[in-house]
């Protein structure tokens, strides 16, 4: 609760606390868990939420663990908690778990698992991959079989659940080594942002952030600079929650930023404004669809006309079906007609119609979060294809992923994203087992 | 007490109860604008039990009973149900305001005279319990949201439902339960304008005070203990408006003090940062 | 068994119809048919019946056509009531002062309505678009203000110095609307909100900014993300609501009252606004359900005379049907269809 204090959110999280409770015996608690857990959390009068994201967490679990459960279960804890408080976190699991309980850790760090469980289960894909003790297996082993299995079939669904590992950890006794996993593919091609650039000689950049740190990022976080040149595609490779979606997303203008945020030659206002964006030339594809991408309904050729449907006073019907039915085709979205309604349509067909939106207006900068999430094979191709489709015409490409192994079938640089910093250019020979490693935080 | 002061805090009663009532399923992240309605069923229930005999304890027992019904029906529909609320309670205003004024005219028959009733007796400072309640009420509600663990559920519920639900929480169960005992009061409040002020029932006697409450709600900043003074402050520019008109001054200034309410209360919402305090989930349905 | 929304929606809702009139029938001690026959014969049994019906039906259609463009865009106007006021006020004000044309008189007297009710809304709609301010507080706090504040004209800047009852100077009888057809009071005004229905009809269907509206009523979260200038466009649905709600009060006074008083709404904004839920903020299916309602209340006091039978039925109606038609609607939502 936002609005509420430190010690009256505890008092809600703590099953243990009575039914009538002072002001004196609420403070009290949150200076008894603090210590007993060794966690800051914080005044016990502050608002929530003034306080730091990290703050929260532990107020969080820290409410959780108050209760003295018999079985805990933290689902990515440590996503905004700094090493130390990772490590306070871990030692207070390691006394409940002492005391009898038992805790569930989900997590995709591996630092994590190696330092504080005993067991542990690998999921990839929703198959167990790998079940054993700590002490049976090394962080390079589990490292590499993070992103096992990319020869698996995808069937088609709606929300694909992000790959999660699941683990139960215990002290970890060997030191991380790093290991070069299988090469499991071939190098890819090298990216055509090279030919692109040397083709256009001096022209103006398509995308210029500088100095720049999206809403919501910690101010410790370095403040990032980059550039797209046309033709140029990028990827923007990283797990969720790193802050990938971020920078899209502040980029796109829907969220505010600090920092200075170029589309060709037009600065995009600081607070936010997804008009200027495309005003300036900027398409954006959602990574939700059906509630950001389309108005699920209305029909298919009255989606393809927004934001400007045609005619003056009257809407042109018969315009807006010709130029649907060409969209329609060119990007060969599967639907009886154009005045089927949106919503009536599958994942993939609703993605490429929103490609089919976005790309008819020739965009000068195309960023696109998650594009390809929860479509089969051919449907992501597809879309890949239009994406290159567009480089070749010109415009920059951003992309957002989290799956490794079509970071490189995008035929574009791939930069990881991890804590919302921005890494150097990945090379393109990188087998998914390194790309995963680098995902979750270590070091290649 | 002195006779303004009386006015004033008479006028203020009825206010003061249904804006409890009506903060309180507010911070539960539901928004009752047919709080009108409820008011006018109390004042009805009030007055037919009234005239059926009922002295005037038992008059407002019933004008309680028809609120906390009230209360249940909106629960069922609004929160329940999951329709939009504030739907429901536009609607609510209609049927309190039809039913009234058809059961009125059932008992008052063609006549059209008016029809007194019996008043609360007063009790401490020339006011009747009820009155002294009613600024008992506020007080009530900050212990409760402040102190005990069904009043954190229900900021939960208003603050972040989702929340709730994942602790094991009902967040229906916490805003019908708050729905019932905003009814209840709404209800008495109804019942103590009849009761007191003026002792008798026309169609619409409540005259927009439900909607009032609504406006001291907001200008308390959804904090119940801000509620008492912003109801004085209402009640005593009621004071003193019919004072002016009574003494036949120039209207201007008499329909000023009755509109301020509204305006400060406008005010209020305007300059406060942040939604001006109200409940992050207010007006959402319950996951 | 899961009955189509299409069929349990207008079943509920007729069935709490003739339901509420049978009981509260019975309740006064009347005979439901002849309550029923009576209300029928005193809204359409004669031309007088028609006229009052029709004379009815003006505000409470152009309140319905404010809510439903409001509606479609996602907004919540509660307000329509004050707005109703704010007009009227207007052109009480205004009216007065006029002489020459009637036609030019009138056109002016509509014009000022309608733009005092767009203003009345607009503080709501800043507060809303700038400050997330939920538009359903402030538009019933300036329904308050606007109650008190036309109190106030009517026994201040406005009154009428002839006569010792508040109400405001009339308007000269040239500009006052004549009836349309003898033996009945309606006047052109009918006319002009029908008109104001088939033009709302029309803009919300067929015209680019009737599908931006749309849209950012259908997927308010998806409205930035596409490009749609979402704030400007809600501001625009308030202030048009704001507009038809004006001009209703303006033809009030113009064509009904010829002069403001206190108290002058009597609800029409809420009923309004019932009407529109019903027809499901379609413009043409919610002047129907207006009619409906003007229809009630005008043979309402007939059915008082002749079987003694409450009038106030016929404020009571819309709120029940609107329970049972969101109850309805709910069900049917749940059952999948």
């Amino acid at each position: 609760m936002g609005a509420a204090s430190v010690a009256d959110n505890l008092a809600l999280l703590d099953r243990n606390a009575p039914l009538v409770e002072s002001a004196r015996a609420r403070h009290a608690r949150v200076a008894r868990l603090a210590e007993a857990f060794g966690l800051e959390l914080g005044g016990p009068d502050d608002r929530v939420d003034t306080l730091p994201v990290g703050t929260r967490q532990r107020i969080e679990i820290a409410g959780a663990l108050a209760g003295e459960p018999d079985v805990l279960i933290l689902d990515e804890p440590t996503a905004v908690l700094s090493p130390d408080e990772t490590a306070a976190l871990f030692a207070a699991l390691r006394k409940q778990a002492d005391a009898g309980a038992a805790i569930v850790l989900i997590t995709h760090r591996l630092a994590e698992v190696f330092s504080g469980a005993d067991r542990l289960t690998l999921l990839a894909r929703g198959k167990t991959v790998k079940q054993c003790l700590i002490s049976e297996t090394t962080a390079a082993e589990i490292g590499g079989l993070l992103i096992a299995g990319s020869g698996a079939e995808e069937t088609e669904k709606e929300e694909r659940e992000e790959e999660k590992i699941f683990l139960e950890g215990e002290e970890g006794r060997e030191p991380f080594e790093g290991r070069r996993g299988d090469a499991r593919r071939p190098g890819a091609t090298r990216p055509s942002k090279n030919a692109a650039r040397s083709a256009a000689g001096v022209a103006a950049n398509n995308l210029e952030v500088r100095n720049f740190r999206a809403a919501g990022t910690p101010p410790k976080q370095e403040l990032l600079s980059f550039s797209l040149s046309p033709g140029e595609l990028l990827v923007l490779l990283a797990i969720d929650g790193n802050g990938a979606d971020a920078i899209a997303s502040a980029v796109a203008g829907l969220t505010p930023f600090t920092g200075e945020v170029r589309v060709g030659r037009a600065a995009l206002p600081s607070s936010g404004d997804p008009l200027a964006f495309r005003a300036a030339g900027g398409a954006f594809v959602p990574a939700d669809r059906r509630e950001e991408g389309l108005v699920l309904d209305l029909d298919l050729a009255e989606n393809l006309a927004l934001p400007d449907p045609p005619g003056r006073f009257f809407l042109d019907r018969a315009a807006m079906q010709t130029h649907a039915l060409e969209r329609i085709v060119a990007f060969a979205v599967r639907a009886p007609s154009p005045s089927t309604r949106a919503g009536a349509l599958s994942g993939g067909n609703q993605q490429k119609l929103v490609l089919a939106r976005e790309l008819a207006r020739s965009p000068r900068l195309v960023v696109a979060v998650h594009p390809t999430r929860g479509l089969d094979l051919a449907a992501s191709a597809a879309v890949r294809a239009r994406l290159a489709e567009a480089c070749a015409a010109g415009a920059s490409v951003l992309v957002v992923t989290s799956d490794p192994d079509e970071a490189f079938d995008y035929r574009g640089g791939v930069r990881v994203v991890t804590r919302g910093a921005l890494s150097g250019e990945v090379a393109g020979g990188t087998p998914p087992a390194a790309l995963g490693r680098l995902m979750a935080g270590l070091g290649a | 007490m002195s006779g303004f002061l009386a006015i004033t805090v008479l006028l203020a009663a009825p206010l003061l109860l249904a804006a409890a009532g009506e903060l309180l399923l507010e911070r539960a992240g539901s928004i009752q604008i047919g709080v009108e309605g409820t008011m006018l069923l109390g004042a009805f229930a009030a007055f037919a039990a009234s005239q059926r005999g009922a002295g005037p304890h038992g008059a407002l027992a019933a004008a309680v009973l028809t609120g906390v019904l009230a209360g249940g029906a909106f629960a069922l529909f609004a929160v329940a149900g999951r329709a939009d609320p504030v739907l429901v309670g536009t609607a609510w205003n209609l049927v309190g305001y039809g039913a009234t004024a058809f059961g009125y005219r059932l008992l008052a028959g063609a006549t059209g005279s008016v029809l007194e009733i019996a008043t609360l007796t007063p009790v401490l400072l020339g006011m009747p319990a009820a009155v002294l309640f009613a600024f008992l009420a506020p007080i009530l509600l900050e212990l409760f949201l402040a102190r005990t663990r069904p009043g954190l559920a229900v900021t939960a519920a208003g603050e972040n439902p989702l929340a709730l639900d994942a602790l094991g929480g009902s967040v229906v169960r916490v805003r019908s339960a708050a729905s019932l005992a905003a009814g209840a009061l709404a209800g008495a409040g109804g019942a103590v304008l009849v009761l007191t002020v003026s002792p008798t029932f026309v169609e619409g006697v409540t005259a927009g005070r439900g909607f009032l409450a609504l406006a001291l709600v907001v200008f308390a900043r959804w904090k119940p203990l801000r509620l008492i003074p912003g109801a004085l402050l209402i009640g005593g520019a009621t004071a003193l408006a019919y004072r002016l008109q009574a003494g036949g001054s120039t209207a201007i200034p008499y329909a000023v003090f009755l509109a301020l309410p509204g305006i400060l209360a406008l005010a209020a919402l305007a300059v406060a940062r942040g939604r001006g305090g109200a409940p992050k989930a207010l007006g959402t349905p319950a996951p | 068994m899961s009955v189509p929304r299409r069929v349990l929606v207008p079943a509920a809702a007729a069935a709490a119809a003739l339901a509420t009139l049978a009981s509260l029938a019975v309740l006064a001690d009347a005979s439901p048919l002849e309550a029923l026959r009576a209300l029928a014969l005193g809204s359409l049994g004669s031309r007088a019946a028609i006229g009052e019906t029709l004379l009815r039906s003006t505000g409470i259609v152009l309140t319905a056509a404010g809510a439903c463009l409001a509606l479609r865009a996602g907004v919540l106007n509660i307000g329509l009531e004050g707005q109703f006021l704010a007009g009227a006020a207007a052109a009480a004000a205004v009216g007065p002062a006029l002489a020459g044309m009637p036609l030019v008189a009138r056109a002016a007297i509509l014009l000022a309505a309608a733009l005092a009710g767009a203003l009345w809304v607009l503080p709501a709609a800043v507060l809303a678009a700038k400050r997330n301010v939920p538009e359903v507080l402030s538009t019933i706090l300036l329904n308050l203000i606007a109650a008190t504040a036309a109190g106030g004209l009517v026994r201040g800047a406005l009154r009428d110095p002839a006569g010792d009852y508040p109400q405001s100077r009339a308007l000269p009888d040239a500009v006052r609307l004549e009836p349309l057809f003898s033996g009945g009071r309606a006047t052109a005004a009918v006319l002009v909100a029908l008109l104001a229905v088939a033009v709302l009809a029309v803009l919300i269907a067929a015209t680019p900014l009737g599908l931006k509206l749309r849209a950012v009523g259908l997927a308010p979260a998806a409205a930035r993300a596409i490009g749609l200038a979402d704030g400007r466009l809600k501001v625009l649905a308030f202030a048009g609501s704001g507009a038809l709600a004006g001009l209703a009060g303006g033809l009030e006074v113009l064509g009904v009252t010829g002069r403001l008083y206190d108290p002058f709404a009597a609800g029409v904004g809420y009923t309004g606004l019932a009407a529109a839920l019903l027809g499901q903020a379609q413009p043409v299916a919610s002047a129907f359900a207006g009619l409906f309602f003007a229809a009630l209340g005008a043979g309402s006091s007939a059915m008082q005379r002749d079987t003694g039978v409450p009038a106030a039925l016929a404020a009571l109606v819309p709120g029940v049907l609107v329970l049972a038609v969101l109850a309805a609607r709910a069900r049917a939502g749940r059952s999948g269809s």
